[in-house]
């Protein structure tokens, strides 16, 4: 037996999650050429488009690009502390793909071990998230290579796959997705089909494997030659979580804030001396491929990439994380 | 809610300009339990900031036997060192630490102690004078190879002549050739040269704390191991860009080690296991 809705009957569970004050997120045709993961206003908002694929990720509901640390007040001598007091409502995040869901637990280790990010988990915990099964991938996908799938549940509360005629399998994986789907799905007993996904592209230990070992190698040196520096494939990336501190007020007071920044940027780590131990753009290329197949499953345990190919595809000299570990794979 | 990013507030007790651009300030807990209830290792770092202008990091540059207040020492350069500049005392400051794992002093008991380090590398290696001076019984000699690129960029001067009064020390101060002046009294050279020709006695049994950019911990390596001194017996203290401190933001790595979480201190042994990326 299987539990069942069709897309009439989620658009109206979206209706009803704003009704009750939820904050739903999901992919939006954000403009005529821009599908973009954001906070839906009308259930009709929702594109339920299997081929449309979001340029961003999830993440940014967990993890937003600008976020008040806390506020402080300047009076003479003295200053005041201002916690960022807002309740968080409660969150939906609709529509996301497993590629994306899957980064969560990966981005849990890093705002966890031993220092815990309050802001972060207090996000993670007011947040449901139904991630939307793919039906179809494009050449940039490499899920397959990383361990994921089209229907990997990693990080989904619910899962719905797509039977193709509108309607969607529901798979409730955790407490919070059976509640938010108790009493809208039918029984059936059909199940959906699930999609095969993209052949295995790369190698992520012969990544991790050439990382560590090739790391003064020519190779990052001729990869980087096309590399603008501009960061999107971090902004893009599921898994990227590096980010700036910065002050944003005056005399009178402020706040702290964190940015969304990249290690694609000559200033990541330039020290204030004028030393910068990443000088090159080919360092900074390396340290991006040598985190996520090298560090991270080092302190981790898990590879910070989710094959969703989102660098690949919006890199606009051709990069990403997919090129450059298909030629150490089978280089 | 308990957030990670907020500092404690500070009240600034002295500032002291060291040169024309570098400060010490020294600063206290506002919060009268918190500073009860506050110790650190010495070696260990802070994130210091100034309100409206921004966090830097910093080694906490006093001993840490100091109970009243905590120091810290930096040259202005940019917005934030800035700001921190214009602090005047009684103003409030924010400070976030103690993070980083600090020195193994504890190893280093019955070890002659070796400090070489230029200009602005002067604060991590004082905090560890005063520590070893405050327990002087735990350690061998201890001797100090500083130097700045001109007499007047040398901090701490009324402090490393107060060391040479002690007992069983040796403070060797030089400037840049170019940078002295007719009556300086101390060497002429760069640190590393300056520290062979002391010919300063160091081996097995000596622990040495180098702070400085990567090629000067090099050259002094290569001195060191022929004197016999083994990689695992000197230390430096690594001072990759921060935001975080504690292991977020995702830029202090070099290679697989986080600097703020698994450093700032390393052994020369452990950064030759690691990748040239500091």
């Amino acid at each position: 037996m299987s539990e069942i809705i069709a897309q009439d009957a989620l658009r109206a569970c979206v209706s009803e999650w704003l009704a009750a004050g939820k904050c739903v997120a999901g992919p939006r045709q954000v403009s005529w050429n821009r599908v973009l993961y954001s906070y839906l206003k009308k259930p009709e908002e929702l594109l339920l488009d299997s081929e449309a694929r979001p340029v961003n990720s999830i993440k940014e509901f967990f993890f937003p690009k600008h976020e008040k640390l806390y506020g402080y007040k300047i009076e003479g001598n003295d200053v005041r502390l201002t916690e960022t007091a807002e309740a968080l409502p409660e969150q939906v995040i609709l529509g996301g793909r497993p590629c994306d869901a899957a980064a969560l637990p990966i981005l849990d280790h890093v705002f966890n071990w031993d220092y815990k990010d309050s802001q972060y988990n207090a996000r993670r915990a007011a947040a449901t998230i139904v991630t939307i099964a793919c039906a179809t991938h494009d050449d940039a996908c490499f899920c397959t290579s990383v361990g994921l799938a089209p229907t990997a549940e990693s990080g989904s509360d619910a899962l719905l796959v797509p039977f193709g005629d509108g309607s969607y399998e529901v798979r409730c994986l955790t407490e919070k997705g059976k509640a938010l789907f108790a009493g809208k799905t039918e029984q059936s007993d059909k199940t959906a089909p699930a999609h095969a996904g993209p052949e295995k592209k790369i190698d992520a230990a012969k990544v991790e494997a050439f990382a560590r070992d090739h790391f003064e190698d020519p190779f990052w040196k001729e990869h980087a030659l096309a590399c603008l520096g501009c960061g999107v494939c971090a902004y893009n990336c599921p898994t990227c979580h590096c980010f700036d501190i910065v002050d944003e007020g005056n005399a009178a007071g402020g706040e702290r804030a964190r940015n969304w920044d990249s290690c694609q940027f000559s200033l990541f780590t330039q020290h204030a001396s004028g030393h910068n131990p990443r000088a090159s753009q080919f360092n900074r290329q390396r340290q991006r491929v040598y985190h996520k197949f090298r560090i991270y499953p080092e302190k981790f345990g898990e590879t910070l990439c989710t094959g969703c190919g989102a660098c690949t595809r919006n890199c606009p000299a051709g990069l990403g994380i997919l090129g450059i570990a298909t030629e150490i794979s089978h280089g | 809610m308990d957030n990670i990013y907020q500092p404690d507030l500070m009240e600034v007790v002295e500032t002291q300009q060291q040169t024309s651009d570098v400060k010490l300030v020294k600063l206290r807990f506002r919060d009268p339990d918190r500073a009860k209830q506050f110790s650190f290792r010495v070696g260990q770092f802070g994130i210091f900031s100034a309100f409206g202008y921004g966090e830097s990091t910093f080694n906490i540059c006093s001993s840490s036997n100091w109970k009243d207040h905590i120091e810290f020492c930096f040259r202005r350069v940019g917005r934030v060192t800035e700001g921190l500049w214009r602090l005047e005392p009684g103003d409030t400051m924010g400070f976030r630490g103690p993070y980083g794992n600090g020195y193994p002093m504890e190893e280093w008991r019955g070890k002659d102690l070796i400090f070489l380090g230029g200009g602005i590398a002067m604060p991590p290696i004082r905090c560890a004078v005063w520590k070893a001076l405050e327990n002087r019984q735990e350690f061998g000699n201890i001797s100090v190879v500083y130097g700045a690129r001109t007499t007047g960029d040398l901090v701490f001067k009324d402090e490393l002549d107060e060391w040479a009064r002690r007992e069983r020390t040796r403070i060797v101060q030089c400037v840049d050739p170019g940078g002295e002046t007719p009556d300086w009294k101390g060497e002429v050279g760069f640190v590393p040269s300056v520290f062979e020709r002391a010919k300063i006695a160091a081996g097995a049994n000596s622990i040495v704390l180098v702070i400085g950019p990567p090629i000067m911990i090099k050259v002094t390596m290569k001195l060191l191991t022929a004197m016999g001194v083994p990689a695992g017996n000197v230390y430096t203290s690594l001072e990759n860009r921060m935001k975080c401190g504690v292991g977020k933001c995702g830029r202090c790595n070099a290679g697989p080690a986080y600097v703020c979480k698994d450093g700032p201190v390393f052994s020369i042994e452990q950064l030759n296991a690691i990748p040239l990326d500091y």
